[in-house]
């Protein structure tokens, strides 16, 4: 299978999800006008905005914050070179400047990046996949992280996150608008409205918050797949991450922190996925990842 | 007065394209300059490295000179190069050079064992990782140069940028060919 196929596919992909994100907010907005009126308006510039402050901030400052959460420590050149070593030359086959490099005091293998771009990018190791894996597969993990930082997903995710919240708040003021203020849409001259409309717009008001988590989960998954496919346009070498996720799967622990707020820019999710469904994780399953790559290999 | 408006807006449009198509250009002809400079600051990193790595060999396997000749000679070649094919040839020599200097070294344990080599030894296999990946980018962005160079519409623009399509960094290496490949 050809990478720069997959990774346009992939691309594809993730940005019809977008804009079926900007869908749902059409319907909603809909919904609000066809149950409230033109009152229920009012309430989307509220939503929106808070919304998009609590997602931006951290966006703009994701590097700083996903340090102090996760207690990742900044190390130099001359702390650890053949790490600094490894991510150069990664870096120069992705064409982007050296991350800041950090490591995790943590016994479960497992690796990240953030960062708002490229000029201000961490790429993050746990002590536990530094001793697990080989220089090679270091090298697809790496990969696979600078991948993240190239197609930009701190940013696409904070899209998809600031819609999912936009939407989870205007569900909620219409639970409140109802509750408090029932009456509200008599006021306005829409006593001819049609019953199945109404039903309709109620419907879409209490679903879109769940539809707006389920896109944006699979926003995170397209993204994760893409981020692998990348990290074979870098390294050439659909083994080396390969062998890395088999090493993340034989492997049975999970980092300690399990704050779902940063479950999503793991290389693998800290949370427990066999107890989720496929439908609510933030990453593919290992054993598709694994699948494809193989693929990507059998055509080398 | 509408047939206007659609007049004007058509002409923005078009003009909004042109103007993007020849950015592409512009901006694929600066990424491949970018990617040559740092096939050179590779290069040169390697190339710094010879007189040490000559020295420490010397000490232990003196009698290993012309193996030992063969790098001076090729890193004295490597400093002359300019074009892109010049370049690409003396890489390739001082690479294959190197290569078979390090399967010397095999025969001297004492060599093998020293820290001083060892320390060098990294630092060559990730210099050497680092010239390949960079001549790795190098030919992806000449590759994207040239197709915007000859497809519709950037095709347009290709004098009024001033772009011209680049050369393909292809070093003549045996052990490259042996190197799994991906299909393009």
């Amino acid at each position: 299978m050809d990478f720069r196929k997959l990774a346009s596919a992939n691309k594809l992909k993730s940005t019809e999800l977008l804009f079926g994100m900007a869908l749902l907010v059409g319907v909603v907005v809909w919904a609000l006008l066809t149950y409230f009126g033109k009152t229920g308006i009012g309430v989307v510039p509220f939503a929106v905005t808070i919304a998009l402050i609590s997602v931006w901030g951290s966006y703009w400052t994701s590097d700083k914050i996903v340090l102090t959460m996760t207690g990742a420590k900044i190390v130099s050149e001359s702390d650890n070179k053949q790490l600094y070593d490894l991510v150069t030359e990664v870096c120069i086959a992705a064409g982007l400047p050296t991350p800041k490099i950090a490591i995790v005091e943590d016994n479960a293998p497992n690796a990240f990046a953030t960062g708002r771009n490229k000029d201000h990018a961490v790429i993050a190791f746990t002590t536990g996949i530094l001793r697990v894996m080989d220089r090679e597969e270091l090298q697809g993990v790496t990969a696979h992280e600078l991948a993240h930082v190239a197609n930009r997903d701190t940013l696409v995710s904070a899209i998809a996150a600031t819609t999912a919240g936009a939407l989870a708040l205007l569900s909620d003021f219409m639970m409140r608008m109802m509750i408090f203020g029932g009456g509200n849409r008599r006021n306005n001259n829409d006593n001819d409205q049609n019953p199945i409309a109404l039903i309709l717009s109620l419907v879409v008001l209490i679903l879109a918050p769940l539809a707006a988590l389920l896109l944006r989960l699979a926003i995170s998954r397209k993204r994760e797949a893409l981020a692998d496919v990348t990290a074979v346009a870098f390294t050439r070498n659909p083994a080396g991450l390969r062998r890395a996720l088999e090493v993340l799967a034989a492997d049975n622990t999970v980092v300690h922190q399990r704050s779902t707020a940063v479950a999503h820019i793991w290389i693998e999710s800290p949370l427990d996925e066999s107890k989720t469904s496929q439908l609510f994780s933030t990453h593919p399953s290992l054993a598709s990842r694994i699948a494809t790559l193989r693929k990507m290999e059998g055509d080398a | 007065m509408k047939v206007l408006v659609l007049i004007v807006a058509l002409v923005l449009i078009i003009a909004l394209l042109a103007i993007m198509s020849r950015n592409r250009l512009v901006r694929a002809n600066i990424s491949v300059d970018e990617a040559f400079a740092q096939i050179e600051v590779q290069l040169k990193r390697r190339s710094d490295l010879i007189p040490n790595l000559v020295e420490t060999v010397k000490g232990y396997a003196a009698h290993e000179s012309g193996t030992l000749e063969a790098i001076v000679a090729a890193r004295a070649k490597s400093t002359t190069a300019t074009t892109v094919q010049d370049v690409a040839a003396a890489d390739g020599q001082l690479t294959q050079a190197l290569r078979g200097l390090l399967a010397v070294t095999e025969n001297y344990p004492d060599l093998k064992a020293s820290s001083n080599f060892l320390a060098l030894q990294e630092e060559l296999s990730s210099t050497e990782n680092k010239v390949s990946f960079a001549r790795q980018f190098y030919n992806d962005s000449v590759r994207t140069l040239n197709a915007a160079i000859k497809t519709f519409p950037s095709s347009l623009f290709v004098k009024s940028a001033g772009v011209t399509a680049r050369p393909f960094y292809e070093v003549d290496d045996p052990q490259d060919r042996k190197a799994p490949q991906v299909k393009f």
